[in-house]
């Protein structure tokens, strides 16, 4: 991260006053004050004092969110996104750690990629980052990388995300080596055999004449990624799960390995629908699926089968996706859309708790990294500071990302993101509330 | 009609007649120039015989500017992109952009970019709005009038999966009171064809036991006819192909072409008096000026007659 940035002469403390603050492993749910002290959470409690603080009244105080899937783009594909400006997205999204893909250009699949992202990371973001590392040289699902090389590097994880490991042979050898690296393996389920298309094959494929990816392209490679999973015992995550039918898998799975998924904010919301406006923004892979594959994908996450939310936050320029269909490139913007569309569309909607959808963006993604997504005392101080009442249209101009690839442009949104704080440093301040200008800092 | 014809969603059955209407007048000769001093540009980014020729001598023949472009010697060679290219021609005038391109809402995004009407000549295995238009002229004609179509069974056979014309012969057909079948194996559908909620039938001969009065036939693509779709050409012609055998009284048959003769069409009914085929292509021109004159308001709906 870059340097804290505190002003002369300020404390390093800071008392955060009367938010609803809101972490459920910990059982924190009401009106508290939150003290922050050297980077970490040095207390929780009522009648808390300090000699820097801030109103929060009316606010919810969350554990800052971790986003497990992010395309920052960089190296090589910096005119979509880079470091400082994705950090910049998370922290406009309410995240304070994320977890970055390795389908860049070059891709990250040698020691020199990762250390010379960790350095720039170090220098450009203003969130916690954590490299995944490629599982095959150049994402191609032949050659295993240096996993152990690229872990001394600095890789957190590994993955072949973007195209998924074809032959399920390879994707077992793959397993049992990070296993023994030590590494976590993101998967993204995808057989190319049967994913041909640019969206859901369904009916609104069917009238617009789009080729189709059927739930079967991500269904039989789920089923492949988490029975290898189960055999070789691996860490395994599996990503953006899409169709219920794939829920359902993890469902079956998850105890019988080392086994835990995701789903995304615009599977949970948005349905392929969209498609039969022909419009190159709606290209995302997985595709968008129909409303049963929604709901399915929803209450599998409500119910704890999918255990949290992760965005794929992949950025792409206009002229990119400004394209028939067919010829945009896949991807929608995730990190500052995340929670306001989940919480206006699922929590305001009665499909999910706040408290689940909480546990879902901040705790359970903490837990996978580890250290992060808590309140409790000794806690880095990650911190999201929501206004749950504040309503707001996205608008494609305002976006902290370089991109404008939001599917959420132009819609109503019931809550916002207005402050974050990564390790006791405030990195995203949209009212100047922790400026003093609206509410003044009491000696 | 609208300024831009994307497609034939949003057409009455008024609207249709009115189309063929004038269509009928520009091929009586009853209307003539009534594009001069217009500029039409034929964007065809992807190979064409009868639509872009029809589409040039419809607008020439109405007295208006032609410009041609295509992909190979255009600045779309360079890279630029649909939508810059479809902004020059804006700016250089045009009234009219017809536009064929391989890939699917080709044609939507031209007309977010332009104040010109967007003619689609077809947009991968999107839409191809002219084509049915024409397919309705062919045949009302045959039949003796607008009016005969009403209650008239059509079966539309083969490549449905691929095919940008049964895209838009589907709603042009119901709307103007056709009732539509499909036959197709199911690898030349789509996963969830039911969303015609038409009845789907597995042969020409099951086509005919339903009570088709209008075969109308699909190209089989070269590079499907063997392998992974379709197992052999003998195959598919014997359960997909129309021949001497199946024609009975009134039995009309139809293609988009260019026909695979031997394949979905045998070579001695493509030119029996049951194929509409030729009237197909004869209808495009006049079609085609209707639908230019319309698209630039170079005559109003139900002024002829």
């Amino acid at each position: 991260m870059k340097a804290p940035n505190t002003r002369s002469g300020e404390s390093r403390e800071l008392v955060i006053r009367g938010a609803h603050v809101l972490d459920p492993p910990s059982g924190l749910d009401g009106m508290m004050d939150v003290k922050v002290s050297d980077g970490r959470i040095a207390e929780v409690g009522i009648g808390i004092r300090g000699s820097r603080e801030i109103d929060a009244d009316g606010l919810h105080l969350f554990p800052g969110f971790v986003d497990v899937h992010a395309h920052w783009r960089s190296p090589g594909q910096e005119h979509k996104e880079d470091i400082e400006s994705g950090a910049a997205a998370a922290a406009a999204g309410g995240f304070t750690s994320v977890v970055m893909m390795p389908n860049t250009d070059p891709v990250v699949d040698k020691p020199i990629v990762v250390s010379g992202l960790a350095k720039r990371i170090s220098e450009e973001s203003r969130v916690r980052a954590y490299i995944t590392a490629a599982l095959h040289v150049g994402l191609k699902g032949e050659r295993l990388t240096e996993m152990r090389l690229l872990k001394e590097a600095g890789a957190f994880c590994v993955s072949d995300d973007g195209l998924g490991t074809q032959s399920a042979g390879v994707l077992r050898n793959a397993m049992l080596y990070a296993k023994s690296a030590g590494l976590p393996v993101i998967l993204h389920c995808e057989d190319h055999t049967l994913s041909t298309g640019v969206v859901h094959d369904g009916a609104h494929a069917a009238l617009a004449g789009l080729p189709g990816i059927p739930a079967s392209a991500e269904d039989v490679a789920t089923a492949t990624g988490l029975i290898l999973a189960a055999e070789t015992g691996a860490r395994v995550h599996i990503t953006h799960v899409s169709t219920e039918l794939s829920a359902a898998l993890v469902g079956f799975f998850k105890d019988k390995g080392d086994i835990s998924s995701d789903t995304t904010p615009h599977h949970l919301t948005l349905t392929d629908e969209l498609v039969s406006t022909l419009d190159g923004m709606y290209r995302v892979n997985p595709p968008l699926r129909p409303d049963d594959d929604r709901d399915g994908v929803g209450g599998a996450l409500r119910d704890g089968v999918l255990d949290f939310v992760a965005t794929d936050h992949a950025p792409h320029a206009s002229e990119e996706k400004d394209l028939p269909l067919e010829e945009a490139s896949p991807g929608f913007l995730g990190h500052e859309m995340a929670f306001p569309a989940l919480y206006t569309e699922l929590v305001t909607g009665g499909k999910l708790s706040l408290p689940r959808l909480v546990e879902a963006m901040s705790c359970a993604p903490g837990r996978w990294v580890g250290g992060s997504g808590s309140l409790t005392a000794g806690s880095p101080a990650d911190i999201a500071l929501v206004d749950l009442s504040e309503e707001w249209t996205v608008n494609r101009d305002t976006m902290a990302s370089k991109s404008s690839n939001s599917p959420y442009v132009g819609k109503a949104m019931a809550s916002r993101i207005v402050g974050t704080i990564v390790g006791g440093e405030i990195v995203h301040d949209i009212h100047d509330i922790f400026s003093g200008a609206k509410f003044g800092i009491r000696a | 009609m609208a300024k831009d014809l994307i497609s034939v969603e949003g057409m009455d059955c008024e609207d249709l007649r009115e189309i063929m209407d004038l269509a009928r007048d520009f091929e009586e000769g009853r209307l003539h120039g009534t594009l001069s001093g217009k500029t039409v540009c034929l964007a065809f980014f992807e190979s064409s015989t009868r639509t872009l020729v029809s589409f040039d001598l419809a607008a020439r023949r109405c007295g208006a500017d032609v410009v041609s472009l295509s992909e190979k010697g255009s600045s779309i060679s360079k890279g630029e992109s649909l939508a810059d290219t479809v902004v020059t021609l804006d700016m250089l005038g045009a009234d009219a952009i017809v536009l064929r391109h391989p890939a699917v809402g080709a044609a939507k995004l031209a007309s977010r970019h332009t104040s010109a009407s967007i003619i689609n000549a077809g947009d991968g295995c999107g839409q191809h709005p002219t084509q049915a238009l024409l397919d309705l002229y062919a045949l009302s004609d045959s039949l003796g009038g607008f009016d005969e179509l009403e209650g008239t069974r059509a079966v539309i056979a083969g490549d449905i999966l691929h095919s940008r014309v049964a895209r838009s012969v589907i709603p042009a057909f119901q709307t103007a009171g056709v009732e539509v079948a499909l036959a197709a194996p199911k690898t030349l559908l789509p996963l969830e064809a039911e969303v015609w909620n038409l009845p789907i039938l597995d042969s020409v001969d099951e086509a005919l036991e339903w009570g088709a009065d209008v075969l109308y036939m699909l190209r089989l693509q070269k590079e499907r006819m063997t392998g992974a779709l379709v197992p052999s050409v003998a195959e598919y012609t014997k359960f997909y192909g129309v021949n001497k055998r199946h024609l009975r009284a009134g039995l009309k048959v139809m293609h988009p072409g260019p026909v695979n003769r031997g394949v979905e069409i045998a070579g001695d009914v493509v030119l029996d008096e049951a194929s509409l085929i030729a009237a197909q292509v004869g209808a495009g021109i006049g079609v085609r000026s209707a639908v230019l004159a319309l698209a630039t308001n170079a005559v109003e709906a139900g002024v002829a007659a």
